[in-house]
């Protein structure tokens, strides 16, 4: 129940959340930000029952909407990625992102994927793909599904965590700084953790969608210092 | 340009004693709290004193106080200086002379002193340093030097560059010595601009300048309270020779530079932020 609850309210705050950038986006700010948290909300609502069913038939029942699920994800990692490293000033994070590494990661990911996908036997809609666990191909799916979101993850845990520490910069920016770093870091702990042979019943969800909903919360916060700054833009030159 | 003493610790002037060995303890324990009270009772003794047939609500309004404010204050049992200072001025009582009244501040009438100049100078903008040394450059052809008509102060440098003016070497390690409060805390408060008035006054006993001097660059009491006289700091710049004033003007461009390379710094850290993910 308490994972059903997660799933939602992370849908509502990405809803909410991409909603109030689509003003700026349609005025030319933050497009690719408004961008990642429109895909996010559909990667969120994908894994939901109730939006999946209805996708998965409109796309002919073969789950393709779990494979839109996954692309959709990592294309939100990649956005995050280069986004979050440059707002937090680190090149190497970038470059293990869109570097060769991780481009080459990133090809390698969604390759797999799609060879995982066709050579999976999925005859009906069924979300999350939970019907055909006893496949290994949907276990190798699922799996990969994971690492890239985990890779990328890991390389935003430290150059966020370090902003919290950072007394020059704004309170704010510290707070977001650090939802930003416990999100990751959940990121990171739940991929970890599904490799190792615990079984994690509810927290197979509460783990992931606790970490989206941190994510939107500390976006939210950034935007919103942002907005005021922008209300606030008395031009200073300093020297006065 | 009225700069407001910035009520030097805003809302923070809850903790504090006018007991310095209280403190010690208590300042260690937060070191965003700076002592800028003393307690309800001596203040209410010191009332009765100078205004026996007043009620408090009485007090406000000739001071012009909120009323919520020291009621508030008295609830806590800390009344702030700022408080004091206002009361003291609505009832024409010497602000130096009312604060000696409580603890911590007992000195204050005998340490008042003459400004040194080098207190003096530091409380001169660099924009009027600048147009000083301009207005000499331009002087050797003219002949003559143009009236000075500083700009007022405390400005936003004032703290810091007065603590600089009197600094004997080791001002700073002395004063957290002496008044407990942690050197980073310190810092913290002169970046900010702002020096609790108990802390401030410290700093002008251990420089040997006048203590109310620290109580008039914080803003905390105008420069006729404090004792300085109202044409100082013209005649202390004039009678700085040429190679002085154009060593100050590069030494206060320093600062300014590395004030504004800062700002730039953070500023481009927001940008960062914002434009990457706002």
């Amino acid at each position: 129940m308490t994972g059903m609850t997660i799933q939602w309210a992370a849908l509502a705050l990405c809803a909410m959340a991409a909603a109030v950038r689509i003003p700026g986006a349609l005025r030319g700010h933050g497009r690719t930000m408004c961008a990642a948290l429109l895909l996010l909300t559909l990667a969120v609502g994908l894994s939901i029952a109730p939006v999946y069913n209805p996708v998965d038939a409109l796309l002919g029942r073969f789950n393709g909407a779990n494979l839109l699920l996954r692309l959709t994800l990592y294309a939100v990692f990649v956005l995050l990625g280069v986004r979050v490293a440059a707002a937090f000033a680190s090149s190497l994070a970038r470059r293990l992102v869109v570097g060769p590494f991780g481009l080459a990661i990133l090809g390698l990911t969604v390759a797999a994927t799609l060879y995982f996908f066709v050579a999976s036997e999925l005859p009906f809609s069924s979300v999350g793909l939970g019907a055909f666990e006893d496949q290994a191909t949907v276990r190798e799916y699922a799996a990969v599904g994971r690492l890239y979101p985990g890779y990328v993850a890991a390389c935003m845990v430290l150059p966020t965590g370090l902003s919290v520490f950072d007394r020059r910069s704004r309170p704010i920016h510290r707070v977001a700084g650090a939802l930003l770093s416990s999100s990751f870091l959940l990121v990171v702990v739940f991929v970890v953790l599904r490799l190792t042979p615990l079984e994690l019943l509810d927290w197979n969800v509460i783990l992931p969608f606790s970490a989206i909903v941190l994510l939107v919360l500390g976006l939210g916060l950034i935007w919103l210092s942002h907005m005021i700054a922008r209300r606030h833009s008395v031009q200073d030159n300093g020297l006065s | 340009m009225e700069l407001a003493p910035r009520s030097a610790y805003g809302g923070i002037a809850e903790i504090g004693a006018s007991d310095p060995s209280i403190l010690l303890h208590e300042t260690e324990k937060s070191n965003r709290k700076a002592l800028m009270a003393v307690t309800a009772r001596a203040f209410q003794l010191w009332r009765m004193r100078i205004a026996p047939h007043d009620s408090v609500s009485d007090v406000c309004r000739i001071a012009d106080v909120k009323r919520s404010t020291l009621a508030q204050q008295l609830v806590r049992g800390k009344v702030s200086v700022p408080t004091i200072i206002s009361i003291a001025r609505g009832y024409g009582v010497s602000v130096v002379d009312a604060l000696s009244e409580f603890n911590g501040f007992e000195d204050l009438p005998a340490g008042l002193t003459e400004p040194t100049d080098a207190e003096l100078l530091s409380q001169v903008s660099h924009i009027d340093i600048l147009r000083l040394l301009v207005a000499r450059s331009e002087a050797q052809e003219s002949g003559s030097e143009s009236p000075l008509d500083l700009a007022p102060f405390p400005h936003r440098a004032s703290v810091r560059a007065w603590i600089e003016a009197i600094d004997p070497g080791d001002l700073r390690q002395q004063l957290a010595g002496s008044t407990g409060v942690a050197r980073q805390n310190l810092s913290a408060q002169l970046t900010a601009g702002r020096l609790a008035p108990w802390i401030a006054v410290q700093a002008g006993r251990i420089a040997g300048v006048s203590l109310a001097s620290g109580l008039v660059v914080t803003g905390l009491i105008t420069p006729e309270e404090g004792g300085w006289p109202e044409d100082g700091r013209a005649r202390a710049l004039r009678a700085v020779p040429d190679l002085d004033l154009v060593l100050l003007a590069r030494d206060r461009l320093d600062v300014l530079g590395r004030q504004l390379r800062r700002t730039e710094l953070d500023d481009g850290r927001d940008r960062a932020i914002w434009e990457n993910l706002g």
